[in-house]
This record gives structure tokens, C-alpha cells and sequence, in this order.
């Protein structure tokens, strides 16, 4: 399945309103992008196209600031959001590890993909979430996790895929089973 | 014993939240409804949440670590009397002092984390009664003048707490002399350093203790406007510091005429974007005005003319936290704590292989080895310490033998590393110092705003000779060129951000040079973290066959039989060296060289 699915479609009203209550000047820029991408969970072109058109703020101005700060996103993502914290800590206590286990579960195996083919999760690596003490980290939506080895890295996303019912496209404990019963089957018949 | 004289308090920063104290309080709710049941900020003991403490109605305190379901229950049966004490969850008792957690508070000098982990922080009466806004009250009714506000600050001697250490009441001066209809206060909890969680802490735990600190610097330097500048990445920050100024709006702390006062200072919270370079000052100012955050050449300092081209002064989260307390107590109090270089406290953030992690707020002249070792618990390993690194990106690594360095501001810019805001990160011998200095060189590079070229390009060529060395690739002409470009870009870059980013080299080279040349000489990282150095193989001996590596190898790269474990093999040419393996081997058997 393509990511082409998970583009949103930006609703015209709500952005003129947001420009509206935070301000159609420069000084808006971030805020307005943070209020588009809370909303979206990144920055669809369409709605920069119309704050381009409806505030003072132009597009090199815009695509300036959404370019220059990380935490913009001018990609889909997923329908739930990993953020894997690559902290100094997190570092040392082997953060990389976790990222090697989600991409795993994943199955996201080109480099410069980081949402699952299902458009299930996408996986990000942030800074620092300030949890340094409970490295290594990560938050799914907006729950923080923390003192997680790759292995339970997998685990907390099958639990949360389970509550949400997401499929994990690279979980091969469960395709080992479907296939193991589809054998069963053969044999029986 | 009634539940109804028990008061219950229950941790709730963000590192209490990862480890489940919504739910452990939801439990409390539920099974003690007759109890008093409190939350509060993060009490600083990271390592053992979720924390609960337990008063009695004899007014004792038992303080509880690592506090599961189960743990609830047992604490609530040690409370009403029908079952024995939880010794393995009791971190400290008023009744037995003796206890590891208690010494961890005890070695503490706690006066920026004063209320931290002691009040509800969405609660601004909790705040009053523990004697706060009563320094802008003093300040307003006793007709104290600006000029006396800075001469206070001037006398307890607080150098800002941010990294860079210059004394807060010199820059207020500035400010306070120049020319302007409108002046600005920024509090800056931009808190970038990867390993650093000082300023989620103190505006999570005790938001209107930095509110009344921002009061107390706009009075001082004669700002009418404010703006409290939080990372995005720091939501409970946001939303605490949120509360806070609609409560002291509402009490008439906030806003115009500040207790009946001419005194008028509005205030508003800008949340960062994710942008390390926006910790440097005329970058922060860059970001709330709306534009990219890259620096601006000084002069014209911020003081001087600062946002939207007005006088500004930025001060740290820390060095606010501290300005009601100096009020309070006089500077003279203040100044007594510490030593002659730097005076009062420092909060550090004490992460990484060790002990007891979290928030701890020591007097300046403590030695990092008591600090680690007297409060930190030491290694949380089977393995040394081996070096900390101070001050993150900027700052830089001090090794082992020389932990008996002073902390103060001299001292540990003798060392090499710097202060910096107050991140620590503790490693043991199995951290590759060129393996921090690339992860530290891989973050600078991404941060470096790309203004002025000693950083953009500077920092990128050493990046990729760091990679090379880490990948065995690399020389020992490459060492000396790594060597000979930190000089370059420590001296010729525009900001902070590029003159400290050569920091984590110049010391790791400085102390750690032979790890640089076994990477180079013999192709091999001691540490056994660099992946392009190191392979994986399993050891058949030790083997039962249980394939568990087989289900976590990303690259299905280790094959082998069942229940045979002389069969297993893991296949070389595939391999990435990504260590899951060893992690989830049940019976250690995985080599890693």
C-alpha cells in the first residue's frame, strides 16, 4: 500500500481560523505550523498553500521556518506516531537498538522510509524527551516509555497495536502461526 | 489505622507518568477513598519510580520506590497495620535515616528544587504556603527599587545558569541602563542538551516559582513584556507553566498594576520547535520573532537591543528558580553557600550507567566523585565508571581519575568541559569515548544553523573522520586533522553552538587518545561498540538451541537446529552487528569482539 493514503485532506475553514486566533504576521510562523501540524500530524501542502495566500507570512518565509525546525514534517505519517529518543543517554543505554527492533516489527527496510507499508506507524527519532533516567526512551502518541531493551521495544508495540488494531506488518511470530495453521490445514485435508 | 489520617502523595512528572503513576494513583483512589491524596513534580529520584510517600497521622514519612500494583497494596497494609513493612520498596524514612534515599536527599542543598516533589505544582495555594510569592510581596511593599533588586542578586554572586556563567546582575545592568519604551523578559527553557532534564523538572514540579523569578527580573530590569520560551517535546512543562499564569493572572500577580503596584508585566509561553542553536540567545530571539533560528552578530547585544529591537534579557529556567529564594533570604545567604568562583547551587541531571539517576541540586565545591558516588550510588553495572560527560555537545568528558575535581566554574574549565546547564551523562567502560565524540559531532552538525561556514562545513568534515576512524577506517594523519579542525572551529564560528561543538574531541583526544589509536592502529574498539569494528559470534559450548536470537535477528542472519546448540552459527557476511542478539540470549553466549 502506497503512503499516498494517508495525505490529509486540510479543511480550509480551520486553517483561516487558526490565522484568525494566532496572528497573520511573521511572528505567527511557528505557532501556526504547530497548530496545522497538531492537527495533521504534518504539514500537508495544501494548508501552507493557504496561509501562504491568507496571512502576511510568504512562502519563503513559511517554508523557511518549516524547514529550518525539527520538528516539522512535510511527509504523511502514520497512523500512529513512534518518537525514539536519541538523547545522550539514550544513546549510550543503546537507543539504536530499539529502532533496529521497530523497523523489524515494522518491516521498514528502506532507509529513507520511516512509516510502515500498512501506513500503521511511523518511527522518528527525536533529540531528547528529557527522560534521561529512564533511558532508553520512546513515546508512542503521547505516552512515554522508558527502560526498554529492543526486545521490549516490540513488545510495548504489540501491545499497543493490539489495543488499537493495527497490524504489524513484520511481526513474524503471528505469520509463523498463520502459517504453521495453514499447513495444520493442508495435512488435515 | 484509618485511612483518613494518611496522606498519600504520589510523583506525577513526566518521568513518573513513563512508569505508570497515573495508574498506581488511579489505585490509591480506588482502595484508600478516605485518604488525602496528593500528586506532585518529579522529587529529582528518577531511578526508582514511581515514587510514593506515605505521612501518617503521626505526622511520619515513609517514601516508597519502584511502586507497582502489588506495591500499593502491601503499602496500604503496612498503613493500616496488618502486614509488615515493604522494606524492599522503602527508600527512606523521618524514623530511620539511615536508608539509601534519605542520604540521597540529605547530601542535597536543595534551593531550586526547593517545592519540587513537595507541592501539587497545578496547585498555586500549595505554592503560597510554602512561602511563595512572598518575595515580590517584599519587593512591592516594602518599596524595595529595581536598583535594590540587582544589588541583592550582585551580592548572593549567581552566575546564569545556562552554560556560559556570567553574572546575572551584570546583565540585568545593562539592561536596566538602556533606552527603551518597552523591554523584554525571556525566561529560556529551550532546554536542548540531549542528556539534560534541570529545566522540565523545575517548570513541571514548581511552575510559579519560575513565574515569580520572572517577576522578580522584570521588576529589576523594568520589562513590562514576557516570554517563557518551553520546547515543544516538553507537553506537562506547557501545560503546568499554562495554569500557573492563569492562576497569578487571577491573583493579581500578573498583568497590570501587579498588586496595586505601578508594576505591570504581561507574559506569554512560545513553545519551541526542536532547534538546539535556539538555547543561544540572539537565536531564541530569532525563533519568537518568527523567523529561522539562526544567531545574529553581536553587538548589539539583547540587552541593548534584544526582541522585536527592544532591550531584552534572557535569563535560564535554573538561575530564575533561585531569584525568589535570594529575595527571601537576602543575597548574603546566598552567597554564603558555595565557593569563592561560584556561588550557591548547582542542579545537575544525573543520567546514564549509573545508580541512583534523577535530579540532584548540590552547594558548588562538592567534588564530582561525591556526587556520583555519595549520591549517585556509584555504577549501575558490574563494570567502573569510566568517565561523565558535562555540559552535553558543548561541554566535555572528565575522566575517572580525575573525579575529585571541584564543581564550580574554574575548576571544571580547567578540566577541559564546561558546567554547561547541568547534564551529566555517567559511563562505564563499556561506552566508546570516539563513539560519543561522532554521536555528539553527528548532533552539532544536524544543529548547526549552516550560518557561518567553520561550523556548517567544519563540523561535517570532522563528523565524517570520526566515522571513518569508527568504521577502522580511519588514520593517524586523520587524528591530527581532526585535531587541527576543533582549533579551527572552536575559534572561527559565529555562536556558542560552533566554538563549544569541538568540545566533546578536544577532550575525549585529550584523555582518551589510545582508544582513538587501537580504533586506528589495531582496528579494534575496546569498548566493543563500534559496529564496523566488532563482529558477533555465538559460542557453541554455551548454546541450548532455544532460537530465541533467531526471532530477534532483523536480517535472519543466525540459523541453526533446535535444541542443538553446537548448530547455531551466525553468518558474518550478513550480520549487522546490531546487538539484539546478545540482548535477548538467555545464556550469554553471544561474543561480542
Amino acid at each position: 500500500m502506497s503512503n499516498q493514503t494517508l495525505e490529509a485532506t486540510v479543511d480550509p475553514e480551520l486553517v483561516n481560523k487558526w490565522i484568525e486566533e494566532i496572528g497573520s504576521g511573521v511572528p505567527a510562523a511557528v505557532p501556526l505550523l504547530q497548530a496545522i501540524q497538531g492537527e495533521y500530524g504534518y504539514l500537508p501542502r495544501d494548508a501552507m498553500d493557504l496561509i501562504i495566500a491568507n496571512s502576511d507570512i510568504n512562502a519563503s518565509q513559511l517554508f523557511g521556518v518549516a524547514t529550518f525546525y525539527a520538528q516539522f514534517r512535510m511527509r504523511p505519517v502514520g497512523r500512529h506516531l513512534v518518537k525514539v529518543c536519541h538523547g545522550t543517554a539514550c544513546h549510550v543505554r543503546g537507543a539504536d537498538r530499539l529502532n533496529t527492533s521497530l523497523n523489524h516489527i515494522l518491516n521498514i527496510t528502506d532507509e529513507e522510509e520511516d512509516t510502515a507499508s500498512n501506513g500503521s506507524y511511523t518511527v522518528e527519532d527525536v533529540a531528547c524527551v528529557g527522560c534521561c533516567s529512564i533511558a532508553p526512551a520512546l513515546v508512542i502518541d503521547d505516552d512515554i516509555i522508558g527502560n526498554l531493551s529492543g526486545a521490549d521495544a516490540q513488545r510495548v508495540l504489540k501491545k499497543h497495536a493490539k489495543g488499537c488494531k493495527e497490524d504489524l506488518p513484520g511481526d513474524t511470530s503471528k505469520k509463523k502461526k498463520a502459517a504453521q495453521e495453514n499447513s495444520n490445514e493442508e495435512a488435515r485435508s | 489505622m484509618s485511612d483518613s489520617k494518611l496522606e498519600i502523595i504520589v510523583g506525577e512528572g513526566t518521568c513518573g507518568r513513563a512508569s505508570g503513576s497515573t495508574e498506581i494513583m488511579g489505585l490509591f483512589k480506588k482502595n484508600a477513598p478516605d485518604a488525602t491524596i496528593r500528586t506532585v513534580g518529579c522529587v529529582g529520584m528518577c531511578h526508582a519510580e514511581v515514587m510514593v510517600e506515605v505521612i501518617d497521622g503521626d505526622g511520619n514519612s515513609h517514601m516508597y520506590g519502584n511502586v507497582d500494583k502489588k506495591g500499593v497494596t502491601k503499602i496500604l497494609k503496612f498503613h493500616r497495620g496488618e502486614d509488615e513493612k515493604p522494606e524492599d520498596m522503602l527508600l527512606s524514612a523521618t524514623d530511620d535515616p539511615e536508608l539509601e534515599g534519605g542520604q540521597y536527599l540529605t547530601k542535597q542543598t536543595r534551593l531550586a528544587l526547593r517545592n519540587v516533589g513537595t507541592i501539587d505544582p497545578t496547585d498555586m495555594e500549595q505554592y503560597k504556603a510554602r512561602g511563595g510569592y512572598s518575595a515580590i510581596e517584599k519587593i512591592i511593599q516594602t518599596g524595595m527599587t529595581p536598583e535594590d533588586v540587582i544589588e541583592q542578586v550582585k551580592i548572593s554572586g549567581i552566575r546564569g545558569r545556562g552554560g556560559a556563567g556570567f553574572p546575572t546582575a551584570t546583565k540585568w545592568t545593562f539592561a536596566r541602563g538602556a533606552e527603551g519604551d518597552k523591554k523584554y523578559l525571556i525566561c529560556n527553557g529551550d532546554e536542548g542538551d540531549p542528556g539534560a532534564f534541570m529545566d522540565r523538572s523545575l517548570l513541571e514540579g514548581d511552575p510559579h516559582n519560575i513565574l515569580e523569578g520572572m517577576l522578580i527580573a522584570a521588576y529589576a530590569i523594568g520589562a513590562s513584556g514576557g516570554y517563557a520560551y518551553i520546547r515543544a517535546e516538553y507537553p506537562l512543562a506547557v501545560k503546568n507553566f499554562d495554569m500557573a499564569i492563569q492562576d497569578a493572572t487571577a491573583a493579581g500577580y500578573l498583568g497590570d498594576n501587579i498588586l496595586g503596584s505601578n508594576f505591570c508585566f504581561d507574559l506569554k509561553i512560545k513553545q519551541g520547535a526542536g532547534a538546539f542553536v535556539c538555547g543561544e540567545e540572539t537565536a531564541l530571539i530569532a525563533s519568537v520573532e518568527g523567523e529561522r533560528g539562526m544567531p545574529r552578530i553581536r553587538p548589539p547585544f539583547p540587552a541593548i537591543k534584544g526582541l522585536f529591537g527592544k532591550p531584552t534579557i534572557i535569563n535560564n529556567v535554573e538561575t530564575l528558580s533561585n531569584l525568589p529564594w535570594i529575595i527571601d533570604n537576602g543575597g548574603a545567604a546566598y552567597q554564603a553557600i558555595g565557593t569563592e568562583d561560584s556561588r550557591g547551587t548547582k542542579v545537575f541531571a544525573l543520567a546514564g550507567t549509573i545508580k541512583r539517576g534523577g535530579l540532584v541540586e548540590i552547594p558548588m565545591g562538592m567534588t564530582l566523585h561525591e556526587m556520583l558516588y555519595d549520591i549517585g550510588g556509584g555504577s549501575s553495572t558490574d563494570k567502573p565508571l569510566k568517565a561523565v560527560q558535562l555540559g552535553g555537545p558543548s561541554g566535555g568528558c572528565v575522566p575517572a581519575s580525575l573525579f575529585d575535581t571541584k564543581i564550580e566554574y574554574a575548576s571544571i574549565n580547567a578540566t577541559g568541559a564546561i558546567m554547561g546547564s547541568g547534564g551529566i551523562v555517567v559511563m562505564d567502560e563499556k561506552s566508546c569515548m570516539v563513539d560519543l565524540a561522532k554521536f555528539f559531532l553527528d548532533f552539532t552538525q544536524i544543529e548547526s544553523c549552516g550560518k557561518c561556514t567553520f561550523c556548517r562545513i567544519g563540523t561535517l568534515r570532522m563528523k565524517e573522520i570520526l566515522t571513518k576512524i569508527c568504521d577502522g577506517e580511519g588514520t593517524m594523519e586523520d587524528i591530527d586533522t581532526l585535531e587541527e579542525l576543533a582549533e579551527g572551529v572552536k575559534q572561527a564560528s559565529l555562536c556558542g553552538l560552533g566554538q563549544t561543538a569541538p568540545n566533546p574531541v578536544l577532550t575525549t583526544l585529550k584523555y582518551f587518545r589510545e582508544e582513538y589509536e587501537a580504533h586506528v592502529k589495531e582496528q579494534r574498539c575496546p569498548a566493543g561498540v563500534c559496529k564496523g569494528l566488532i563482529s558477533h559470534t555465538i559460542i557453541n559450548e554455551g548454546c541450548n538451541g532455544c532460537s530465541i536470537c533467531e526471532r530477534y535477528c532483523p536480517v535472519d542472519c543466525i540459523t541453526g537446529e533446535k535444541k542443538k546448540g553446537e548448530t547455531w552459527v551466525i553468518d558474518q557476511d550478513v550480520c549487522i552487528n546490531c546487538g539484539m542478539c546478545v540482548e535477548v540470549c538467555n545464556s550469554d553466549c553471544i561474543l561480542v569482539e
